[in-house]
Order: structure tokens, then sequence, then C-alpha cells
């Protein structure tokens, strides 16, 4: 069975071990012509929840489902179960504003985010579902000398890695993307900017189905509606036997109590409540983060585009709508309501990017719960409490690196040793005070 | 297309006398004032108006109001412009959108293959190989984006927002709703009554005549009051404590303008809006809901067919066969309370030609108008946290349980609450009304006594007000929303009630998954008509019922709002200091440094440079943050702030100082001279002085709130004006009084107050960033610009210069000074930045020191300051190549492999010493003198470079500042 | 947009103040560890409910004050107290 991935202790390691998937029924043209107006086979199912897995994932987002995924895939690790207090996809999975990068500013959140990118490219074929994964390119804007200085900090260190980034001038901006305007009219111009060829958009829903059906495949069970309620702890130090030191046994949930040796949380927002449960403390406080879409037009925005001066990241879709998202909320809160003042700041620094859309309209906004650490960077693999992981504080970017983390954990829980990848990303690096720096590239990074 | 408008019918919008021409793709037609877009077009025989997202099958009118989503049109260059809303102007350019390849091409193929593979969600089954092949795929998919066209280089206009201040907002201006505005006016509230449309009056202004006259009366109650009614407006979102967003639009398509109000009291009153029934044939042109046909005929005077088919659940379908009857329109009434369905429209070429019934009937039609229910739109509600409850009995949602008493600041009254007589529902509204009233005057109480200064209001708080309200009663109404047939469910993204069934029996069986599934609800009216038959529709598929499937969440805003009207005016402030006049005729080269203009240059920065080494320069630092600290704890201050000490500071003398955060991280610099036993007064960096001034009050408010220490911000009150270069003591001896500038009587790192050029209470600071002997003077604000010139007028003989802010960086770089968040990042701890020695770890406190000592001393199981990236002046081999900031330093590591050891964070070419200069943070194994680094141009070519031993490039001694 | 009670300036839009976070006592720099430390620098309670936590009044008086708000609910309750959680005074 799984090592608990605890380092203290690794239990003898699995070896990788590739599974090939069989779909109920594969998806393509043909098929598609083929099975006309009659309906398709289920793309999951859910069955009875069981007493016990070889691991439980609390948390049925694109991270969770991603872990799941990983583990039945790369280790033939299956008898695991997924469970959710509401639908697949339902949090920050299906709120998020799906763009994929890697333009990060630290070397190891680039190789990592360059992993996720690689990862996101064949995603479409190695889970036989269009993820429509649009390479559109990838601007962050620059409107002042230190901006600018960051852009180039970033574009050094991509370039290091072989990732394709570079700092780009007012013209070539103008000549990627004609809406914008690069004269020195605005109250903040446009210096210049990080330009990154292999950012893009990408589907969200789908890459939450498309891990769903595939781990669903393998044999993963997935059970929405499933809430959890406590997390059983033995031999801790805190009340309960619960906190570091102890080894998870189990989950309780509002469908039955569960034994396992392993779980895992991937709870975004939520992630404080559930570590809580095992007696662990994070380094995490819950913030909504807002997003927002406009009426469809025809296509005119090639490129995404982002400022982190202007707190705005803008894209427009394949269905023409524009889709906005800005920095998280400054008040901690797990209220979804969201706020009038997003969208006036939003529209404001949207028409200072393009004055020529005021007669554009807001649609829609909303809100999802991001889970944010002091250094902007996730806390990923094993706690205090053996067996029980974590893959959370993603924060606000965290649905580009879903492939990744999930792969990530899945090597992490199965071999018994963290992989080199995340190792600057555990929980331990706060009490050792070995902070992560990407504070710069990743607070209105999207 | 034959006119179909009617002679002049009592109740008209229109305006006969006043025709107006505009033009429909490109071609020339006619309406009146009073018209839509829509209901001139549909007078002039128009029965297309769009073809559809997917199919692109033809559409016409369904609702003819703002929610129709087969109407949308591009006016000039403004896109998806609501043609059943929008009033027609003279001059109009309307044309379709979605019409490719034309609105009257009727594009079979398409429609026929839509049939076979484009179901719900078949994008996500496709196109997955070759993987080289999406971005055409992708282009292809684009077409098919519905929308109009924007044109990016439209000229901005100016949008205003406004507050306002009403006690009570009542949302939806129909019966109820002008009611409940009215009765709150008389209790003595200020109401704000928001209406969608363009008149108030609710469905009673396309009803009867005694109804159309009773909506008059109660509007003109409402004016009479006072309430204040903005029509054309709808209220689109409401947040925590009744923070109300309002869009009043300009009815001729002028820019919108937002009202906020923080309500005591919200009343939603929207209404109604009726629900589509879904069949085969249901988004043909010809079909439309009993609204729909009744505002054409009763506003606008249209005919909307010849030859109707009602078919109707309800008095509002019966209303609307009558209306047709006397407009002369055959009609064939078809009840559905009798258990008669529809079960399909036939025709061709986007017209209607026969009515296909359950029975097998098959009537000949071109109008078919359907009255299947009612959705009521509870968004106003659900924002305020309210779960809307179904009522199968009445085949509707419902804010609440029958008969459940509203709490707290939200009511609602009208058809969204239930059913009744008009004199009912306005008896309804008028109670809600005195309710809101009263609930505003208990909260109007409370808020008085909240602030500290204000008297309490007189008397007890009044007791909140309990709902003793008569509920409205709910009418029957059969639950009627799929006929045997399949139809589509939303029109605006063409997803049909098999795309739902077969979405569920895929697994997308909960109403958010489905709706994410196959995009339902996603369109122009955001599920208003779309919503409910998308759950009974799954509700139906998943073998469950209405109300366990459950309605999803309703998200602002409730009508779309321009960016223009969100935005509003810029308010982003622009800082400048007083001399900005003077810099300005001086032919600066202005640079934004924050919220600061700043000159970077006065045309020539080396020459600026090499002046101040020569002679003398002055610079305008007036953004420098300055804090005036007083008190007799403001050493302890100063102690608890600073990494270094302060308490042998003599009166007179001044000291650099280093701020860390509790991690350790540097936050900000700069001197801080002591002007007297208990006065200071604190520089901080420019970019650093707001914050720098919360830092210090939380410290002093939440850990130190017994020090008597007063911190007043000063940045303002000074010009700070720095004199740098040899002769710069001898310019200040001409224009000084009461100062000896004597070096032995005022040294380097010293503090004098006295008057310059006249003018008293200046401060002198003896310091030197530049690397230079030099002054730095804080001169009142108002005497800057006196000052200022006064330097130039009595220097000229000493070739006295003003410089700018990047001959300053220049020259503070040759010296080796750093510049916070430049040199120094998020992770930097002082002991990086080459502060070792001025970190006193024998202070009783102060902000980081458990870090600073961790970090200095080494803590068990971790590094010392060997763990800590080192701060380092470098040169590149090659004196004439600047590397740029931010370029990369590399070395071998022990895999062979190259990795990053550092980076450059300030580069210049240094007049002074002809050659690149740089500081860098790097890995300490990198960081001794004379170490060969490898740099790395932005172009990939290395360049060798070399570790300096200080962090001066320049005069490394300092004797040129001491001099 | 919430309301916020600040206890000097009474009720005001959210936008005129800063949430400064949980608030938790510093511990004694001279006899604290690393881990005690870097749990008071990092870690966080983040509670889906009653919280106490430190306001700054920005745009009004400039006061810090400590109150206790419900952080799924955004609720505020008791009277907010001061800086170091006194009741308020009246100035």
């Amino acid at each position: 069975m799984a090592g608990d991935g605890s380092g203290a202790s690794p239990a003898q390691p699995i070896r990788s071990r590739r599974v090939r998937t069989r779909y109920p029924a594969r998806y393509s043209a043909a098929s598609l012509l083929w099975r006309g107006k009659r309906p398709w086979p289920r793309i999951w199912d859910s069955g009875d929840l069981g007493s016990s897995y070889d691991a439980v994932v609390i948390g049925g987002g694109v991270h969770g489902l991603a872990t799941a995924y990983y583990l039945a895939s790369n280790w033939g690790i299956t008898n695991v179960a997924v469970v959710d207090k509401g639908y697949l996809g339902g949090g920050g999975s299906g709120r998020n504003t799906a763009i994929v990068r890697s333009n990060y500013l630290t070397p190891d959140g680039v190789a990592f985010y360059d992993r996720s990118v690689q990862l996101y490219e064949r995603l479409a074929v190695d889970l036989n579902l269009n993820v429509m994964f649009a390479r559109r390119g990838h601007l962050t804007l620059a409107h002042s000398d230190g901006a600018l200085r960051t852009m180039r900090w970033r574009a050094e260190v991509n370039k290091h890695q072989g990732v394709d980034s570079d700092v780009i001038g007012p013209a070539e901006i103008k000549r990627l993307v004609p809406a914008l305007d690069t004269s020195d009219a605005p109250r903040y111009p446009i210096l210049g900017a990080l330009h990154h060829p292999p950012g893009g958009i990408i589907r969200h829903d789908a890459v939450v189905w498309g891990y769903a059906r595939a781990a669903a495949a393998l044999g993963v069970e997935m059970h929405q509606n499933t809430e959890v309620l406590d997390i059983d702890v033995a031999g801790g130090g805190g009340p309960e036997g619960k906190g570091p030191g102890g080894r998870v046994t189990g989950v309780r949930t509002n469908r039955g109590d569960i034994s396992a040796p392993v779980v895992v949380n991937c709870t975004a927002g939520w992630a404080s409540l559930v570590a809580a449960m095992a007696g662990v403390r994070l380094p995490i406080s819950t913030h909504p983060l807002q997003a927002a879409v406009t009426e469809p037009v025809k296509m005119f925005l090639p490129a995404v585009v982002v400022s982190g001066s202007l707190h705005v990241y803008v894209s427009q879709t394949d269905r023409g709508e524009l889709v906005f998202g800005a920095a998280v909320d400054p008040l901690a809160t797990y209220d979804t309501g969201g706020s009038l003042a997003f969208a006036e700041e939003l529209a404001g620094h949207v028409l200072q990017l393009m004055p020529g859309l005021e007669r554009m309209r807001l649609l829609r906004q909303w809100s999802g719960l991001c889970d944010m650490t002091p250094d902007y960077s996730p806390i990923i693999g094993p706690t205090p409490v053996a067996g029980f992981h974590c893959d959370v504080g993603w924060g606000t970017y965290g649905f580009k690196a879903a492939p990744v983390a999930g792969e990530q954990l899945a090597a992490c829980i199965a071999g018994g040793q963290v992989p080199e990848l995340i190792e600057p990303f555990t929980l331990s690096r706060f009490a050792e005070g070995r902070l992560v720096g990407e504070k710069g590239a990743a607070a209105v990074g999207h | 297309m034959s006119p179909t408008r009617l002679p002049a019918r009592p109740g008209e919008v229109i305006d006969r006398d006043r025709p107006l021409d505009f033009t429909w793709n490109g071609r020339q037609v006619s309406g009146f004032a009073g018209d839509t877009i829509v209901s001139a077009l549909a007078a002039g025989g128009c029965r297309v108006f769009s073809r559809s997202m997917k199919y692109h099958r033809p559409r016409g009118i369904l609702t003819a109001d703002f929610w129709d989503p087969n109407t949308l049109v591009q006016v000039g260059d403004e896109p998806n412009v609501r043609g059943g809303h929008r009033l027609l102007e003279a001059g109009m350019q309307v044309t379709a959108q979605n019409a490719w390849p034309s609105l009257r091409f009727d594009a079979k193929a398409l429609t026929a293959l839509g049939g076979r593979a484009l179901s719900a969600g078949f994008y996500y089954k496709t196109f997955m190989r070759p993987r080289r092949l999406w971005p055409l795929y992708e282009k292809v998919l684009a077409r098919f984006a519905p929308g109009g066209v924007i044109d990016p280089d439209s000229a901005p206009r100016r949008h205003e927002k406004r507050y306002a201040h009403p006690d009570v907002v009542v949302a939806g201006g129909g019966p109820a709703g002008l009611a409940a505005a009215t009765a709150a006016a008389r209790a003595g509230a200020r109401v704000l009554l928001v209406e969608h449309e363009h008149a108030p009056g609710g469905h009673l202004r396309w009803g009867t005549k005694r109804e159309r006259a009773l909506g008059a009366a109660v509007a003109d109650a409402a004016r009479t009051v006072g309430v204040e009614i903005l029509t054309d407006a709808t209220l689109v979102g409401r947040w925590e404590d009744n923070w109300l967003a309002i869009v009043e639009r300009d009815g001729a398509g002028g820019p919108e303008r937002l009202v906020k109000a923080r309500a005591k009291v919200l009343v939603a009153a929207p209404g109604l809006i009726e629900r589509p029934y879904v069949f085969a044939g249901n988004d043909r042109p010809g079909v439309m809901l009993s609204q729909g046909a009744r505002r054409l005929l009763n506003l606008w005077s249209v005919r909307p067919g010849d030859r109707a088919v009602v078919w109707s659940a309800n008095t509002a379908g019966d209303a609307a066969a009558a209306d047709l009857e006397v407009a002369g329109v055959a009609v064939e009434h078809v009840d559905a309370r009798a258990g008669h369905t529809v079960v399909a429209a036939e025709g061709r070429r986007g017209r209607l030609e026969r009515v296909v019934l359950s029975d097998g009937t098959r009537l000949e039609a071109d109008l078919l108008v359907t009255a299947a229910g009612w959705t009521a739109p509870t968004s106003l509600l659900n924002m305020a946290g309210v779960r809307p409850v179904y009522d199968a009995a009445a085949a509707r949602f419902f804010p609440a349980p029958p008969g459940a008493p509203e709490a707290g600041t939200v009511l609602s009254t009208g058809g969204v609450s239930g059913d009744g007589s008009l004199d009912e529902l306005v008896g309804h509204g008028e109670a809600t009304g005195r309710l809101a009233a009263a609930r505003a005057a208990t909260l109007a109480h409370r808020l008085q006594g909240a602030t500290a200064w204000a008297a309490p209001a007189s008397g007890a708080e009044p007791p909140f007000p309990t709902d003793e309200r008569t509920p409205l009663g709910r009418d029957p109404h059969p639950e009627l929303y799929r006929s045997s047939t399949d139809g589509i469910v939303d029109l605006s993204e063409d997803v049909s009630s098999r795309d739902l069934r077969h979405g569920a029996a895929e697994g997308f069986d909960s109403v958010e998954l489905v709706k994410r599934w196959t995009t339902a609800t996603m369109g122009s009216a955001q599920g208003k008509l779309e919503t409910v038959n998308t759950v009974a529709v799954l509700a139906e598929a998943t073998a469950s019922t209405v109300a366990e499937v459950g309605t999803t969440t309703w998200r602002p805003p409730y009508a779309p709002v321009t960016l223009g009207a969100l935005a509003g005016r810029m308010f982003e402030p622009v800082r400048v200091s007083v001399l900005h006049d003077l810099h300005v005729a001086a032919g600066m080269t202005p640079i934004g440094a924050g919220q600061w203009i700043r000159p970077e240059h006065y045309g020539d920065p080396q020459a600026e440079v090499r002046n101040v080494r020569a002679n003398v320069g002055i610079i305008d630092v007036s953004p420098l943050g300055k804090l005036d600290i007083r008190g007799p704890d403001a050493t302890e201050l100063l102690s608890l702030l600073y990494v270094n000490k302060w308490r042998r500071l003599a009166v007179g003398s001044v000291r650099y100082g280093v701020m860390c955060a509790e991690d350790g991280v540097i936050l900000d610099d700069g001197v801080t001279g002591r002007l007297g036993e208990d006065h200071y007064l604190m520089s901080t960096t420019s970019s650093g002085a707001g914050t720098m001034e919360v830092w210090i009050q939380n410290w002093l408010q939440t850990e130190h709130p017994d020090w008597r220490v007063r911190v007043t911000p000063v940045t303002d009150a000074f010009t700070s004006v720095n004199v740098a270069g040899p002769r710069s003591r001898t310019l200040l001896e001409r224009l000084v009084d009461g100062v000896d500038l004597d070096p032995e009587a005022f040294k380097y790192m010293q503090v004098r107050l006295g008057a310059v050029a006249g003018v008293a209470g200046c401060v002198m600071w003896r310091i030197g960033f530049t690397g230079e002997l030099s002054y730095e003077l804080h001169v009142p604000a108002g005497y800057g610009p006196h000052v200022w010139q006064a330097l130039l007028d009595a220097g000229a003989d000493l070739g006295v210069a003003p410089f700018g802010l990047e001959a300053q960086r220049i020259m503070r770089l040759e010296k080796g000074h750093f510049i916070v968040g430049q040199d120094t990042d998020a992770l930097t701890k002082a002991p990086t930045a080459g502060l070792k020695s001025l970190i006193k770890l024998d202070k009783e406190d102060f902000t980081g020191l458990p870090e600073l000592r961790w970090a200095l001393e080494g803590e068990p199981g971790a590094g010392g300051p060997e763990a800590l990236p080192r701060l380092v002046a470098v040169q590149p081999t090659d004196p004439s190549y600047v590397p740029p900031e931010a370029c990369q330093i590399v070395a071998t590591g022990p895999d062979g492999k190259e990795q990053i050891v550092g980076r450059i964070t300030s580069s210049r070419f240094s007049p002074t010493l002809e050659r690149s200069i740089c500081l860098a943070q790097v890995e300490a194994t990198h960081a001794s003198p004379e170490t060969a680094l490898t740099v790395v141009g932005t172009d990939g070519r290395r360049h060798r470079a070399v570790a300096m031993p200080h962090h001066a490039h320049f005069d490394p001694a300092g004797e040129r500042l001491r001099g | 947009m919430l309301l916020v009670p600040c206890p000097n300036c009474g009720p005001r839009n959210s936008a005129d103040l800063t949430l400064v976070g949980e608030s938790e006592p510093r511990p004694d720099p001279a006899a604290t560890t690393p881990v005690e430390w870097r749990s008071y620098l990092y870690e966080e309670d983040n509670p889906a409910g009653w919280t106490r936590e430190t306001w700054y009044c920005r745009l009004g008086c400039g006061r810090f004050f400590v109150t206790e708000r419900h952080r799924a609910e955004n609720r505020f309750r008791n009277p907010p107290l001061g800086p170091s959680g006194e009741p308020p005074g009246r100035t």
C-alpha cells in the first residue's frame, strides 16, 4: 500500500505503473456522427459510499480529481474515493478564469508551472476529452519602471529555465493587441510587457470532467454531496489524539464513516477548516476572488492581457465573451456574495487599458474562495499528521497548476518521498522560515 | 414585409406626429417617436430579427421587451442593444447580429447536421487530434460566437455616478411597487422607486382601459407625495447592509449612469416574467408570449399576426386573445386548463404556418401566443440570502413558504410574493410600504447614536416592527414546462430539451452541472426566461421534482451594465511638488514615481552628475516621506521601529536607520534627526511614506497605547531640496541665516534649524545620498519656489543647476546606496544588505528582532547568515557593457548544470568612473570580493563581471561628503 | 459592501477601512522560539465563524480597533473594542 509520504519512515515505495484507461465510450468525431441523437454513457458513476479506501481525496475540484487520476493511472492505486460536499468542479475549478501560463519569478516556480503547461498541452489526448487549450499568448503589462524591472526579472529566469518569455515594448504590444491604448495619454501609460507566447486559456469545466471521467474509468469513485464532518487521527499530541505526531485513520462524512490510511486535503478556500479537523493549523487566510464576464462580441482580443498595477486580467473566450478577473478581495471572508466595488474598479481599470470598450456590458459576476498564503505559493505534500496530505494554499493560481500538483502529489503519496518539484512548497517551510518569493509574479499574475 | 400598424388606438405610446427614419441592415425604414426598434420594425412587417447561435435558425419576436433573446441588434458602434427595449431615434443605423451569412439565407445543411453531431458539448468530444490542428478548429468555433461588433477605437464618453440617500428603495414600478413607495413616503420616508421600463405602471400599461387608468393614478399618487421615480433604470444588485446599485439608462442610447445607495429598507417588487413553453418549433418566428403580443398591440398598435392560436393557461393569455380579437385578428383560443397542449409549431422559411395540438388537431396560423405561466425573478431577494421555495400548486417559485413573515430589511410585494386582484396587490403594496418606513425609522434612531461624537437619539429605540401584513394568496396554475416534443429551452444559447435530457443521462444530473455542460441560462437574459424550464426538464429527466432539483444561484447584475457606467470618471490622483511649474519651465522630462510626477532629468542626466561632482546641483526631493515625532516616549518609539540604537543620539544630530518587518525583511530606510529632547523629524522613502505612517500608528495604538508620543505626517508641509556638490557650502553661506556652516560647527550627519533666503523655520540636514558634501533643506512648503529660485540665482557663478531623479540614481549607485524595493525584495532580510553592524541584537525589542537574531546567530537546524544572499557591488569586465537591471547571474553547479546564483538589481553607466557599475544580489558563496561572475544578457550572451570589495564604487572612504 | 462599526466614526463602508487581520498576542521577542514566532507570523485560525480581528479606520479617524466578525456571514457583534481590547472611550 501507499506510503504516508511523511518522509519520517518511508514505506516501501511503489514503482510507477502506468495503467491504460478504458473508457465506456471513447470520444471522437466519428463516434459523434455514429452515435447521432442517441445519448452517451455516463461520464462517471457514483455508487454507494464504501467503508474503506486506500486513499480518500477531500475536494472534487480539479486538484482532487487530478490527484486521484494520477494515483490510479501512474501508480495503480485505484481504490480511491473523491468526496465533495457539493458537485464536482463547483468551487474554484468552475469559477476561475482558466488561464494557463508558466512565466513565474522563482526558478522553483517556473520549473513547477512549466511541467503543468506541458501536461496541459497533451491533456486533451491523455484524457480523450477536448479541454480546448488555446495558446493565445499572455501579456503582463508594466506601467512603471519597477514593474518593468520585475517583468525583465521574470523573463530572464524564464529564459534560463527554457520557458518562452520576453519583455516587449509598446509598439510590439500594439501590434499584438491593437485594442490596447499604448499612448502616453493614460494616467499610468503602458511602458512594456512580459510576453509569454505559451500562455493561454482553457475550458475549465472540461478539465474537471476530463479528469473525473478518466479517473472513474480507472476505478476511482466520485461521491458528490458527501461532506467531510471530521477526520480521525490517532496518536497525535493535540486534543482527541489529533495534531502533530498523529496518524490519520479515516474520515467521517454525512453519508457514513470511511477508514483510510491516506487522506488528501484539496479543499482550497476551505483548507483551514479541513486541516483543523486533523489538528493541523495552516498559514492560510480565505479571501474571495471575483471574476466577471461581459456579453459576447465578435473576436477582437487575441491575447490574454494582465496588468498587475491595475489589478486586472482579461481574455476573450471562444464564445466572444470577455472574462475579467482582479486581485483577491482584501476582506478575508467565506462569503461569496461579491461586491459592487469590484465591478466598478474592474471596469475602470479595463477602460484605462482599452477605452473603446465602454459600451460593452457586464453580464455576470461571481466569486470563488481562495486560500491565500503569506508567500503566494502553495502548500503541497505531507503534514505533521502522518498520512494526511495537503494540496492547498493555491490562492488565485491553482487551476493552472492542477496537473502537475496532482501528478507530483500522487508520486509523493505512492512513493513515500517528496518529489523535487514540490520540495520547495511543503508546509514545513513556514516553521523553517524559508518562504518562496513568488509574490511579485503571482499577486495579480493571471 | 407587409405593414401591420393599426390605426391610432387609445393608450398607445407612440407619437404619430413624429415619424423617425432609420436604417435596418442598410435599408431605409421608419417608425414613430415612442417606438422601440423592434416595434418599429414589426410595424413595417419584419418578422425575423436574428439567427440562432448554433443552428442559425431564424428568430422573431418572443417578448417584445428588454429580455427578448431574439432581438439583440447592433446600433452603430454599439453591440447587443436590446431592440425590444431601446427607443427609436432618427438616423439610427440598426443591423442584425448573428446573421451570418445573412438573415434570409436558411443554413439548412448546418441545421440538419446540427441535429446529428452538434449536440450540447459536442466540442468536448472531438477536435482532439491532431493536436496541431486545434488552433484551426478553434477559429472555426469562434465564428459561431454570438454578439455584435465592438470598435475598440470608438471615442470614450464621460460617465458620471451618483450617490442617492433614500430611506426606502422600491425595485419595480408596477401597482404594488408604486403603492409601497407612496405609502412609505406618506409615512415620512425618503423613497426612491426604480422602474425598468420607460414609464411606471408595470403590466397595467398594456392592460385594459381600466387597468391603464389605475396605473396612471397610482403613478401620479407616488409623484405627488415626493417619491423619486427613476424610469428606464434597473436595480442591478444588492449587497451587504442594503448597498444597492442602480443603472439608469438614457433611453436614447446615451451614457448610462450608475446610482449607488445605502437603503435602510429595500422593497423588491419586480413583478413576474412570463415563461416560454418548450415544444417542437417553439423558436419559430410567429411563436410569441402573451405579454409580447399584448405589448405590441396595446403599446405600439402593431398587429402581431393575422391568424392566431392563443394557447392559454391563465387570465393573461385570455386577455391576449381578447385583445387580438379586438384588433381584428382571427383567434383560435386553446385552453391549457382543459388539458389541451401544443406539440408543434410548423412552417417553413422562418414562417409559422400551422400549430399541432396534442389531440392531433392542426390549426392554420401565422401567430401562436402561449401563456404557460410565470417565473418569479427573485434575484434581488437571493442576493439578500433568501432562498426561493417552489410551490407546485402555483407552478412557480416564491421567496418564502406560504404565509411566512419577512424579517430584516428586505421586503417583497407584488407578483413575486403572490397573486391577487388589483386591489389586493395595491393593498399589500401599501402595507409593505408602511412596514418599510417603520423599520427604516427604527434603524435611523439606532444610527443616530452610533458615532462617538453625536448625541444619541432622544427616547428609547422603537422596537423593530414585525411583519403583520396579510399575505397575498396564490392562484392555482398548471405546471406547464415541456410538451411531449422537444424544443428549445434556451433561445440565446440554442439549447434544447433533448440536450438537457441527454446531458442528465450522461451524468450531468444536477442543475449546476447540466447548466455548465449545455450552457443553458448563460445567455443574454441570464436565465430569466430559461432557468425554470431547465430545472423542470432536468427534474423530468432525473425522475425528480422541480422542488428537489431546485434553482441555480442568481448572480448580479440583474440587467447588464456598460463598463462605462461602472467605471464612471477616473479618479487617480496625480501628486506634484510645489516646484512642479518651475521644473516644467526648466524643461524637465517627467517620470511617474507612484502617484508623483517628478523630473527625471532636465536634458542630460550624465551632465547633471558631472556638475554635482564638480560644482553644485539642487534636486527637488519633496516626495520624501516626513514624519514629525514628539513626546517623552519618542526615543522609545524610534528604538522599536529601527534595527539600530537611538537613545544616545544627541540633539542636533541625524542618523541613518533601517526598519524591518517582523519577519526581518527590510521595510524602509531613511535618516531621522533629533531636533529637540523629545522632538524628531523622521524621513522615509518616497514610496513608503504612506505605509510607514500606518505601520507606526499600528505599533503605537495596538502594542504601546500607553506611550506618550504623537506622530504627524508632514511630507506635504515641507518643500525638500537637496543641495549637493563641493560648492554647496559656498552657495548656502550666501543664503543661510542663524546657522554656522563651518565644517567644525555643522558636521556631517548633523541637523540645524535656521533661515534660508529669508525663510525662517527651515530644517537643514547635512547628509550625503549622492556622496558629495550636501545639505538637505526642508522649507515650509509655500516658500519652496522662492528658496529654489534663490538657490539658482545666488549660485549662478558657482555653476548651480537643477538635477533630476536619474542623476541622483546614478550618484547613489556610484556610492553603493541601495534602494528599498529595487535592490531589496519581499524576502530580503537586513543582513543581506550589509547591515550586520547596524543591527543591535542587544536591544530589548525592535520589530523583527527574533528573525534577525536567528539570521545573524543561526538557529538550530537552519543556516545562519551564510544562508542569506548578499548585496554586492559588481563591475562588468567590459566597462562599456551595462547589463539591464534584473539580468541573472549564473554559475555552474555541482551537477555541472548552470544555475542562477543572483541577479543585477541596479545598473548604470557612471560618468564619474566612465564605466558600467552595478549592485547585485548574489548567493553568499559568490559574494566575496574579486569573485568572478557570469552575467547573462537579455540576448542570452554571457558577460564576465567581478564582485567588488565595497558597495561604493566611488569614494568608498566617504572623504568627499565629510569635507 | 458591508458596514464596519468603527467605535469612533460609527458604521462606515468597508472600503474606508482596512482589515489588519486576526488579533493575536505578540510573543515575547526575547524568549520566543522559531516555531512559536513563525506561528505568530504566518498561521491563521481562519474560521468560517466568529473571530477577533483588528481593523484600521483608514479613511476615517485613523484608529486601530478590535472587533468580532462572523467570517461566513459578515456580521459584527459586541461593541468594537479599542486597540488593546478595552471598551471604546468617547473623544
